[in-house]
C-alpha cells in the first residue's frame, strides 16, 4: 500500500508541479497567471489529438506516439497562451479577467475540435481520444528503498522530463540573463526598461514558457489519470497548482514540496478509501483532501507570502 | 569657420526645442548649450519644464521641434538606450531598482556580464560584476557594498547605485533630477562632493534643480527656465541667488522672515509616554511626552526615521500607539478613530502627499470635499450635490490660490506637485482644526510655493491653532518654530524654545553628539 502511495503520490503532484512552475515563470514576471487550468487542458488536447493522428501512421501501439503528445502538447499550450500575452501584455488587459478568457475559451473550444476530429478520423462524435497507456519503468535500486522506494516504481517518462524542466527552471531563474530580468519585471519593470531592457518581451516569453509547460502538465495528467483526453481534465487541478504556487512563495523547491504534500495527500486519501472499502460517494468526498488542505493552508501561510511586487501591474512607461 | 569653432565647445547643444503636451507648451523654443566637463544646472520653479527638456535628452521623449546636437553631431533619440549609447546616462529623482535585489544585480542589470559553466551553460556572472563595481565605487568615492540588498539600502545608497548604474554604463554626461529632493542635510553634502568629483573625473553634469543654494555651490553655468521658456543662460560665479530667484519666479519673492509668535494660549495637543512599534515589532518611538499650546509651531526636527513621522501618524491615527496617551484640548483621544479625530480637530498635512494625501485620479473638487463630503452642505440624507461641492471647491480655490488649466474639475494627477500640496493644505485650513499639522510640507517644492506655505503657517499660528510641524528641513524649523523637540533614534531627546539654540546645536542633538 505505501508503495501505491508513493507511485500514484508522485504521478499526481508532477504535472501540479510543471504547471506550478509555468505560473512562476508567468506571475514572477508579473503577469497574473490564472490561465492555467485552460492551458493545461488545452494543451492535453492539441497533445491527444496528435497522438490520436500520429496513432493511424504510426500504430497505436508506437512508443513514440508520447513524446510526439508531449511535444504537440507544449506547442499547443503555448500557442494558445500567446492570447494571455498579447491580451495583457500588448492591450493592457486586466489580467484576471484575461485569465478567466483563456479558461473559458479552452473549456469550450477543446470539447467542440475534439468531436470535429474525432468525427474525421472515426466518423463518429466523441468527445474523447483514447491515447492509450504510457510506457512505464522502473528504476532498479533505489525502487527496493523501504518506504520511498514506491516513488520509483513504474514511473512515467514525463516525470523525468518534469524534474529536468524544474532543475532548468531553477538555473534559468537565477542563474541566467533571461531569469534575472524576469525577476525584475516582476518586482519593478520600469528597472529594467531604464536598464534598455524590453519589459514586453521578457513578459511574453514568459508566458509562452508557462504555456507550454502548462500543456504539458495537462497531457501528462490525460495520460496518467484515465489514458484518455476527455473534458473531464477540467478538474480543477490549474487551480490547485496556483495555490501550490502561491504556498510556495513563488520559489520552486518550496513548491515542489507544496505539490509533494498534495499528491501525497491525495493518494493517501484514495489508499484508505480502498482500505476501508468504503462506497464510491465517501471516496469522492476524500479526494477532495488535497483542495481542504489548501484552505487549511491557506490559513496559515497567507500571512508570509511575498508575492512579486509588480504583479497584474500593467506596464506603462509615462505612468510610475 | 568662426561658427564651427564655437559649436565644437559644447558637448550637448539642444537648439529650438519645442515639446507640447495636449496643447500645453511644455517646453518652447528653448536652447542651450552644454561644454564638456562643467555642471550645468537647469533651475526653474515646478512645472517649468526642466525635466521634460532633460527627459528629450534623454531619449524619453521626442521633440515636436527643434535639433539636438552630441559631440556636434545631430543625435536622434527616440529611446533612452539611444541616449545610453551616446553615452548619456540620467539618474532619476524616482530610483528603478528592484527591491529585493542586491545593489550588484540592480546594476548590472540590462547589461549582464555572463560566464559559462562548464564550458557551455551562460550564467551571470555575478562575482566579477561585485569586483568591478567595488573597484569603480572606490575610484569615484561611493561607497557602496555590492551584496548588500536595496531593501536594506538607505536612499543615499540608492542614489550611489543609480550613479554607478551609470558609470557602469561610460557615461560621459550625467543628468541628475532634483539629486537632493530625497536626501537628508548630511547626504546633500555628500552628494555634492560626489558630482563635483565626477567633474574633476571629466564627466560633463547636468543638474536639474529648483534648490539655489545647490546651483551657487557646486554648479559652473545656470539656465534657468520659466513656463517653458528660457528666460537666461548665466555664468553662476557673476549671479546671485536673488537675481536666479527672480529670474526664476518673474516677481519678486515674498520676504522670509521669522516672526515670534504673540503669546501662547491654552494647551491644545498633550502626548504622554507615547510608544509606537513599526509593522516589524521594533520600537520606532520611545515614551515620547509633549505638548503643544494655541499660538505655538512645535516643530520635531531629527534625522530621517528617528520616529518623527511616527509620532505625527500616532497622533493623526494612522498608527496605532503601544502605550501612551494623546489628548486634545483635554479629550482623551488615544483610541478614537481617524475621523472621530478629525472632528474633533486635527488637520493633518501627510508627508506622502501623492499617496496620503490626494486621490490622483479624482477631481479636484473631490479631493478638496473629501473630507466633508459627507455631512451638509456637501450632501443631503447620504446623496451628494455636485454643485455645493463645486461651490466649496470654487471657493477654496480661489482663496488658496491653487492653480491648474480646468479649476474644480482638473484630474489630480495633471496637476504639478505644488499646486497637490496647496490643495491638501488648503482642504486641511478650511476645516477650522485647533491642531494642525504638517509633516514635511514643502518637501520637493520650489521657493515661491515654500514661501507662500511658510507664510501660511504662521498666519495659522497667529489666528490662534496649535501647529506641529515636523520637517526634515532645519532651515526651515530655525525659521519657523517657536519650540523644537528633537528627536533621535525615537526619544525626545530635547525640548527648548527655538530661539535658545542655534541651528549647530539642534544638529549635534540629531545625530546623538549631545545630549
Amino acid at each position: 500500500m505505501m508503495d501505491a502511495i508513493m507511485t500514484d503520490g508522485l504521478s499526481f503532484a508532477m504535472p501540479l508541479l510543471i504547471m506550478a512552475i509555468g505560473g512562476i515563470y508567468s506571475e514572477r514576471a508579473g503577469v497574473v497567471m490564472l490561465a492555467i487550468e485552460g492551458l493545461q487542458g488545452f494543451g492535453a488536447f492539441v497533445g491527444a489529438a496528435a497522438a490520436v493522428i500520429s496513432g493511424i501512421y504510426l500504430g497505436t501501439e508506437s512508443p513514440l506516439l508520447i513524446f510526439i503528445a508531449m511535444a504537440a502538447a507544449m506547442a499547443g499550450g503555448a500557442a494558445f497562451s500567446s492570447i494571455h500575452a498579447l491580451l495583457c501584455v500588448k492591450f493592457r488587459a486586466q489580467q484576471v479577467i484575461s485569465g478567466m478568457v483563456v479558461n473559458t475559451l479552452a473549456m469550450a473550444l477543446s470539447p467542440f475540435l475534439t468531436s470535429v476530429i474525432n468525427r474525421a478520423i472515426t466518423g463518429n462524435e466523441s468527445n474523447k481520444f483514447q491515447i492509450g497507456p504510457s510506457v512505464r519503468f522502473t528504476v532498479p535500486g533505489l525502487s527496493e528503498i523501504p518506504l520511498v522506494g514506491g516513488l520509483f516504481k513504474s514511473m512515467y517518462p514525463f516525470e523525468i522530463v518534469i524534474i529536468a524542466a524544474a532543475l532548468i527552471s531553477c538555473y534559468v531563474l537565477y542563474k541566467t540573463r533571461y531569469g534575472l530580468r524576469l525577476r525584475a519585471c516582476g518586482e519593478n519593470p520600469h528597472s529594467l526598461d531604464a536598464a534598455g531592457g524590453d519589459v514586453n518581451r521578457t513578459r511574453t516569453i514568459a508566458v509562452l514558457i508557462c504555456g507550454a509547460l502548462s500543456g504539458l502538465g495537462g497531457v501528462f495528467l490525460a495520460y496518467s489519470i484515465s489514458a484518455t483526453y476527455s473534458p473531464n481534465i477540467y478538474v480543477g487541478y490549474g487551480y490547485l497548482s496556483i495555490a501550490a504556487m502561491i504556498f510556495g512563495n513563488w520559489k520552486i523547491p518550496p513548491t515542489a514540496c507544496v505539490c509533494m504534500f498534495f499528491g501525497l495527500a491525495r493518494s493517501a486519501g484514495y489508499q484508505l478509501c480502498l482500505y476501508l472499502g468504503m462506497p464510491g460517494s465517501y471516496s469522492d468526498l476524500l479526494l477532495t483532501l488535497p483542495y481542504a488542505l489548501t484552505l487549511l493552508l491557506l490559513v496559515f501561510f497567507s500571512k508570509r507570502n511575498n508575492p512579486p511586487r509588480a504583479m497584474g501591474e500593467t506596464f506603462d512607461r509615462s505612468r510610475r | 569657420m568662426r561658427q564651427e569653432r564655437v559649436e565644437n565647445d559644447y558637448i550637448v547643444e539642444m537648439r529650438h526645442i519645442t515639446k507640447r503636451f495636449g496643447g500645453v507648451a511644455a517646453n518652447d523654443d528653448i536652447s542651450i548649450g552644454i561644454r564638456r566637463g562643467e555642471i550645468f544646472a537647469v533651475l526653474g520653479e515646478n512645472g517649468a519644464g526642466k525635466s521634460t527638456l532633460m527627459s528629450i535628452l534623454f531619449g524619453k521623449y521626442e521633440p515636436d521641434s527643434g535639433d539636438i546636437l552630441v559631440r556636434g553631431r545631430p543625435a536622434v533619440l527616440s529611446s533612452s538606450n539611444d541616449a545610453v549609447s551616446l553615452n548619456i546616462g540620467m539618474v532619476h529623482q524616482h530610483f528603478n531598482l528592484v527591491p529585493n535585489y542586491t545593489v550588484a544585480e540592480n546594476i548590472i542589470l540590462g547589461s549582464e556580464p555572463i560566464k559559462r559553466v562548464f564550458g557551455i551553460f551562460p550564467c551571470v556572472d555575478i562575482k566579477t560584476a561585485e569586483a568591478r563595481i567595488a573597484e569603480l565605487s572606490r575610484a569615484y568615492g561611493l561607497e557602496v557594498d555590492p551584496s548588500l540588498p536595496i531593501a536594506q539600502a538607505g536612499v543615499s545608497v540608492q542614489q550611489r547605485v543609480e550613479i554607478l548604474k551609470m558609470l557602469c554604463r561610460n557615461a560621459e554626461i550625467l543628468i541628475f533630477d532634483e539629486p537632493t529632493a530625497v536626501l537628508a542635510p548630511r547626504e546633500i553634502e555628500f552628494l555634492l562632493d560626489i558630482i563635483r568629483g565626477l567633474r574633476e573625473k571629466g564627466h560633463t553634469i547636468i543638474l536639474i534643480t529648483h534648490k539655489l543654494e545647490e546651483i551657487m555651490r557646486v554648479a559652473d553655468r545656470c539656465a534657468v527656465l520659466r513656463r517653458g521658456r528660457l528666460v537666461g543662460t548665466l555664468a553662476v560665479a557673476d549671479t546671485s541667488p536673488q537675481e536666479l530667484a527672480e529670474l526664476m519666479v518673474g516677481r519678486e519673492l515674498p520676504p522670509a522672515g521669522k516672526r515670534p509668535s504673540a503669546g501662547f494660549g491654552d494647551t491644545v495637543l498633550e502626548v504622554q509616554d507615547l510608544t509606537v512599534r513599526d509593522q516589524d515589532g521594533l520600537e520606532v518611538v520611545k515614551g515620547v511626552s509633549f505638548s503643544v499650546r494655541r499660538g505655538e509651531i512645535f516643530a520635531i526636527v531629527g534625522v530621517s526615521g528617528s520616529g518623527q513621522v511616527e509620532i505625527a501618524d500616532a497622533i493623526a491615527g494612522l498608527a496605532r500607539p503601544q502605550a501612551g496617551r494623546i489628548r486634545l484640548m483635554g479629550l482623551d483621544i488615544t483610541d478614537c478613530g481617524i475621523r472621530r479625530r478629525i472632528e474633533a480637530g486635527i488637520s493633518y498635512i501627510p508627508e506622502d502627499r501623492q499617496r496620503y494625501g490626494v486621490i490622483l485620479d479624482f477631481t479636484l473638487a473631490e479631493n478638496l470635499a473629501i473630507k466633508s463630503y459627507y455631512r451638509p452642505p456637501l450632501s443631503k440624507s447620504g446623496v451628494l450635490r455636485p454643485g455645493r461641492i463645486r461651490e466649496f471647491a470654487d471657493d477654496l480655490i480661489e482663496r488658496y490660490d491653487i492653480r491648474g488649466a480646468d479649476g474644480a474639475g482638473m484630474i489630480t494627477r495633471s496637476m504639478s506637485g505644488g499646486n497637490q500640496q496647496k490643495a491638501i493644505i488648503a482642504r486641511e485650513l478650511s476645516r477650522d482644526s485647533a491642531l494642525i499639522i504638517f509633516v514635511q510640507p514643502t518637501r520637493g517644492l520650489d521657493i515661491g510655493a515654500i514661501r507662500s506655505i511658510h507664510a501660511r503657517i504662521i498666519e495659522e499660528r497667529d489666528r490662534g491653532r496649535a501647529v506641529l510641524l515636523v520637517s526634515l528641513d532645519l532651515d526651515e524649523v530655525m525659521n519657523l518654530a517657536d519650540t523644537v523637540g528633537i528627536v533621535f533614534s525615537g526619544r525626545m531627546v530635547k525640548i527648548s524654545p527655538a530661539n535658545r539654540l542655534t541651528a549647530d546645536e539642534v544638529g549635534e542633538y540629531m545625530m546623538g553628539v549631545r545630549v
